[in-house]
């Protein structure tokens, strides 16, 4: 099998890998995994005064296709809306990255790791008292 | 009455039909008992084909000795000089019982199968993303400590940790098929699968250093 060099570039040199405050009201925390192959993704975005994702950071343990995946994600949902990042799909992933087949579901837990960060800073200041709490 | 435990025995085992003789043969037999013809292997589980009822508490020394047992009994030697006919059905018995031994000993696929088996595709077994905040904190937070832990002490530690981890999760399997909690079946594999790749990853890692600390 061989990998396209935009994939291993992201390999070799991820953008983006680390941590944001899960606690701050103005960071969503996406975490997501694949049981079949045991992958675990965290995928976080901080919001912006202007409503735009102006970082965004992951750590992932998993294959070279999972981590070439979400550090791309990464970069694309920076300067983003909310709803435009929601628009990022994993065939739109999976394209970029030239992804074998069998490793598409990577870029299917990368979309979902956006969804997840996105839905949980949504119920940050959605449904604040609940969510609040529970930090 | 004998003759109906006869027949509520022989309609859960299943008869078929010799393809040599006609007569009635057990579906889980591997030769004819009235003409001796090999048999083509039937549907049945995987549990089934070695004589085990379908339960994740399996004796595995039982397994095997069956498996071992009928794999003697239909090794190719034994068909040499016998009709193809005959050879493929020996053949097909072998792959058969393969891939039966092979789910049943290990406990993951065992796990995996048996959810099979009352309806659920376990999501070990799927293409699937899983949000279960505290197992995903689980496998993050074992991995972070891993990569942080660069003595060779600590890595053993946190081996030795992961690998008490697992048994428990197999105690805790157990209990959930006894009592039929298929959705803590299923989780418990997901969570045995995150261990088993994390136990990897520490024996990964415990290598390295070892080497390091050769060369050092």
């Amino acid at each position: 099998m061989s990998y396209s060099e935009k994939l291993i570039e992201h390999y070799e040199n991820p953008r983006n890998v680390g941590a944001l405050d899960k606690s701050d009201t103005s960071v969503g925390t996406g975490l997501v995994g694949a049981p079949a192959c045991g992958d675990v993704m965290k995928l976080q975005i901080k919001v912006g005064a202007d409503g735009r994702i102006e970082d965004a950071k992951f750590k992932t343990f998993g294959c070279g296709s999972a981590i070439a995946s979400s550090s791309l994600a990464t970069e694309w949902v920076k300067g983003k809306t909310l709803d435009e990042a929601e628009q990022i799909k994993n065939t739109m992933i999976a394209q970029h990255l030239s992804l074998p087949p069998v490793k598409i579901h990577c870029s299917v837990l990368a979309e979902d790791a956006i969804k997840a960060a996105i839905r949980d800073y949504r119920e940050k200041h959605g449904e604040k008292p609940a969510e609040q709490a529970a930090e | 009455m004998p003759t109906q435990a006869d027949d509520t025995r022989a309609a859960r085992a299943g008869f078929v039909s010799c393809w040599s003789c006609k007569g009635p043969v057990a579906a889980q037999a591997l030769f004819c008992h009235t003409c001796g013809a090999i048999q083509p292997p039937t549907q049945l589980d995987h549990f089934r084909r070695l004589g085990l009822e379908p339960a994740f508490d399996v004796d595995l020394d039982v397994a095997e000795k069956r498996y071992l047992g009928f794999q003697r009994a239909i090794h190719p030697d034994r068909f040499a000089s016998k009709p193809a006919k005959e050879r493929a059905f020996a053949e097909a018995q072998a792959v058969a019982l393969n891939q039966a031994y092979e789910t049943l000993k290990d406990p993951l696929r065992r796990a995996a199968y048996l959810l099979k088996l009352n309806g659920i595709e376990a999501s070990v077994s799927r293409d699937e993303t899983v949000r279960d905040p505290e197992l995903l904190m689980e496998a993050m937070e074992a991995r972070e400590a891993l990569m942080e832990a660069t003595s060779l002490e600590k890595v053993e530690k946190l081996q030795a940790k992961a690998g008490a981890d697992a048994i428990a999760i197999l105690a805790d399997l157990s209990k959930a098929f006894a009592s039929d909690d298929l959705k803590a079946a299923n989780r418990l594999a997901t969570r045995l699968k995150y261990l088993r790749k994390y136990l990897d990853e520490t024996r990964a890692r415990r290598i390295a250093l070892e080497q390091a600390e050769g060369t050092a």
